[in-house]
C-alpha cells in the first residue's frame, strides 16, 4: 500500500521584486519518507523552506499538508497541526533553559490530556539530553543546541520534520551521531522527514531520495546515486563526476 | 531569590526540587519581613506623614513598574507611552467620581475597560508589525490621550489637570487626609501584582511570552501566536496599570496631561523593573524600593547643600550606573551570584 502524500508543494513560486527566487516548483513527499532537498547557494531552498513552514507567503502555487491546502495558514498553525523545522543557525530561547525550550512546544502542540511534563522528559531521553536539562542554550555544545532545537521542533505533535542544514558545523562523529539519532526518530515514530543540506555525500547516506534545485526550480528528483549521475545535476551544481561523489 | 517560570528539574525533578524550594523559601520569608516592615511603619511613633508619602509613592511606582514589567520585561514589548493607561485609570476615576459621583470602587472598571479598549486598538494595528513601530505608537497614543485632556477643559480641567473632590476620610470614596490607608492599599497592590506576575511566569501564557521576547521567528515555529501572545501581555499590563492608576489618582487626588501622559512619568514607570531586573517577579519592587530612596535620597542631600537641581542629575547618574553595570538589574547580580556559587 503507498503512503499519504504528506507534503504537496504545487507549482510554487516566489519574487522578490525583479528577483525570480523560485519558480514552478512541485514535489510530494509522502508519510514516513526521509527525503533531501539540496542545491547550490542561492537555489531557493532557504525560500522554499520558508514557504513550506509558513514564514513567507508564495507569490503563486500551494503548498498542502495532509490533503489540506496550508498555503495561507501562519507559521504556528503549521506546527500545531504538525510540520515542524529547525532553523540554519540555530535559534534557541537563550533566557529559557533546555528543558523549558523543548517545554514551549510541548505545552503548545501537545493533544490535549497529554502531560507535557512528561512528553518534555521522553524528548530529552530520546535526544540524550537528560543531563543537560537544566543548563541554560549558552553553556551547551553546537551539537547538542542543535539537538534542543530538533527536541523543540518534535515535541507536542510532529509529523513532518524539516532539518535546515541541521549537520553544518559538527564534527564527523557528532554529524554521525544526529543522523542516527534523526534515522532512529523516522523508524521509531514514523515522522517524515526532510532534510535541506549542503553536502550530497552527507545526505546520501542519510536520504533515500533527493530533490535537487537550481536556478529557482527543482532540476532533479530521485535517488541519490541517479541524481548524482545525472548529467544535468552534475553540471549545473555538482561540477564534476568527482566533486558529486566525494 | 526570583526563579522566572521554570521547568528545571524536568529531567531529575527531585534532584532540583530541594534547590529551589530552598530559593522559594528565602523568598518567602524575605517577602514576609518586608510585609511586615511596612505595614508596622504607619505605627512607629517616629514615622511622621511626609515618610509614610514616600513610602505610599515607592508603593504606586512599584505598583506601575510590576505593571510595565509584565509587557516589557516578560513580553519583551518596548511600551514607551505605559503613561497612557496610567492616565486613563486617573481621569477615568478622577471625572466619574467628581461629575457623576461614582466612587472610585467602580470608576475603577470604567478606566480598566477603557485602557482594555486603547490597548486593544493600538495592539490590533502595530502588534503585527516588528521593530520600533509598536514603541512608537505607544508614544503616538500617549501624545493623542495628552492632547485630548488638554482640549476638553470642561470634562479633565485641561493644562491645570483635575483635582478630585474631597469629601473627607472616607473608605467608599478612597479619601483620607493622611497617607496610612494608601500604604496599605498600596502593599496590597503590590502583593497582588506579585502573584500575577509569578502567576504569569509560571503559565502557558508567560512561557509563550518569553519565548516571543527571546525569539518571535522561533516562538511561532515552536506553534506559539506571536500576535495573540503579545496582545495578551499588552492588555494585561494595560489593565494592572490602569488599576494602579486609580491607587495614584486617590492617593494624589490631582491629575494632569503632563504627570499623566508626559515622557518624563513614562520613564518613571519603566525604571523600577529596569533598575530591579525585567521579567523577574522581585525586579520591579526591589527596583522600586531603590529607585524612590535615590530620588529621595539625592532630594535631600541637594536641599542639604543648597545646590538646586544637583539632585537630579545625580540621581540621573546613578540609575546610568546601575543600568551600565547590572543591565539585567539588581535581580540579575544575584542570580549571577547564586549561578557562580553552585
Amino acid at each position: 500500500m503507498t503512503a499519504a502524500v504528506a507534503l504537496e508543494v504545487s507549482n510554487v513560486a516566489r519574487h522578490f521584486g525583479g528577483l525570480v527566487a523560485l519558480r514552478d516548483v512541485s514535489f510530494k513527499v509522502r508519510e514516513g519518507e526521509v527525503m533531501g532537498l539540496i542545491g547550490p547557494n542561492g537555489a531557493g531552498k532557504s525560500t522554499l523552506f520558508e514557504i513550506i513552514s509558513g514564514n513567507l507567503a508564495p507569490s503563486g502555487g500551494q503548498v498542502s499538508f495532509f490533503g489540506r491546502d496550508c498555503t495561507t495558514d501562519p507559521a504556528h498553525v503549521r506546527r500545531r497541526a504538525g510540520l515542524c523545522r529547525t532553523f540554519q543557525k540555530v535559534r534557541l530561547f537563550e533566557s529559557m533553559s533546555v528543558s523549558e525550550n523543548i517545554a514551549v512546544s510541548a505545552r503548545q502542540c501537545l493533544p490535549p490530556g497529554h502531560d507535557w511534563r512528561a512528553e518534555v522528559v521522553s524528548i530529552l531521553a530520546r535526544l540524550r539530553l537528560s543531563g543537560q536539562a537544566d543548563r541554560m542554550p549558552s553553556e551547551i555544545t553546537l551539537a547538542d543546541r542543535k539537538k534542543v532545537e530538533i527536541g523543540r521542533a518534535i515535541a507536542g505533535f510532529c509529523r513532518v520534520l524539516m532539518l535546515d542544514e541541521s549537520l553544518s558545523g559538527l564534527t564527523h562523529e557528532e554529524a554521525e551521531e544526529l543522523i542516527g539519532e534523526i534515522l532512529a526518530l523516522n523508524r521509531d515514530t514514523g515522522i517524515t522527514v526532510i532534510v535541506v543540506e549542503h553536502v550530497l555525500s552527507v545526505l546520501a547516506a542519510m536520504v533515500k531520495r533527493l530533490v535537487v534545485l537550481h536556478n529557482a526550480t527543482v532540476i532533479a528528483d530521485g535517488a541519490p546515486g541517479e541524481v548524482a549521475h545525472d548529467p544535468v545535476v552534475i553540471e549545473a551544481y555538482l561540477g564534476t563526476k568527482a566533486n558529486a561523489l566525494r | 531569590m526570583d526563579a522566572p517560570a521554570t521547568e528545571r528539574g524536568a529531567s531529575d525533578p527531585a534532584a532540583e526540587r530541594s534547590p529551589r524550594r530552598d530559593r522559594e523559601r528565602r523568598a518567602f520569608i524575605y517577602g514576609f519581613v518586608a510585609i511586615a516592615v511596612v505595614a508596622a511603619l504607619p505605627t512607629l511613633p517616629f514615622v511622621n506623614d511626609y515618610l509614610l508619602a514616600v513610602v505610599v509613592r515607592a508603593l504606586i511606582f512599584i505598583a506601575l513598574g510590576q505593571a510595565w514589567n509584565v509587557v516589557a520585561g516578560i513580553g519583551g514589548l518596548l511600551s514607551l507611552g505605559h503613561g497612557a493607561f496610567l492616565g486613563l485609570g486617573c481621569y477615568a476615576t478622577g471625572i466619574l467620581f467628581n461629575d457623576y459621583g461614582l466612587p472610585p470602587w467602580l470608576g475603577v472598571w470604567v478606566g480598566a475597560l477603557l485602557s482594555l479598549a486603547v490597548a486593544l486598538v493600538m495592539g490590533t494595528m502595530t502588534l503585527r508589525m516588528r521593530g520600533v513601530f509598536f514603541a512608537l505608537a505607544t508614544i503616538a497614543v500617549s501624545l493623542a490621550l495628552d492632547q485630548l485632556a488638554r482640549h476638553y477643559v470642561d470634562l479633565t480641567g485641561g493644562d491645570n489637570g483635575l483635582a478630585l473632590k474631597f469629601l473627607g476620610d472616607s473608605l467608599w470614596f478612597m479619601q483620607s487626609r493622611t497617607p496610612t490607608p494608601f500604604v496599605y492599599a498600596g502593599l496590597v497592590f503590590v502583593i497582588a501584582y506579585y502573584w500575577i506576575t509569578r502567576w504569569v511566569l509560571g503559565s502557558r501564557l508567560g512561557l509563550q511570552m518569553r519565548a516571543v521576547r527571546d525569539d518571535e521567528v522561533a516562538a511561532a515555529a515552536a506553534g506559539v501566536g506571536v500576535f495573540r501572545t503579545k496582545l495578551l501581555g499588552l492588555l494585561l499590563s494595560a489593565v494592572m496599570t490602569s488599576v494602579a492608576g486609580t491607587l495614584y489618582m486617590q492617593s494624589y487626588q490631582a491629575i494632569d496631561p503632563e504627570t499623566a501622559f508626559g515622557l518624563s512619568q513614562a520613564i518613571q514607570l519603566q525604571l523600577p523593573a529596569l533598575i530591579g531586573g525585567l521579567g523577574t517577579a522581585w525586579g520591579p519592587i526591589v527596583g522600586g524600593a531603590v529607585m524612590i530612596f535615590l530620588s529621595e535620597a539625592t532630594n535631600w542631600g541637594s536641599t542639604k547643600l543648597g545646590v538646586a537641581g544637583i539632585d537630579i542629575l545625580v540621581y540621573g547618574l546613578l540609575l546610568l550606573a546601575v543600568v551600565m553595570y547590572a543591565p539585567k538589574g539588581i535581580m540579575g547580580l544575584f542570580a549571577a551570584r547564586a549561578r557562580g556559587g553552585r
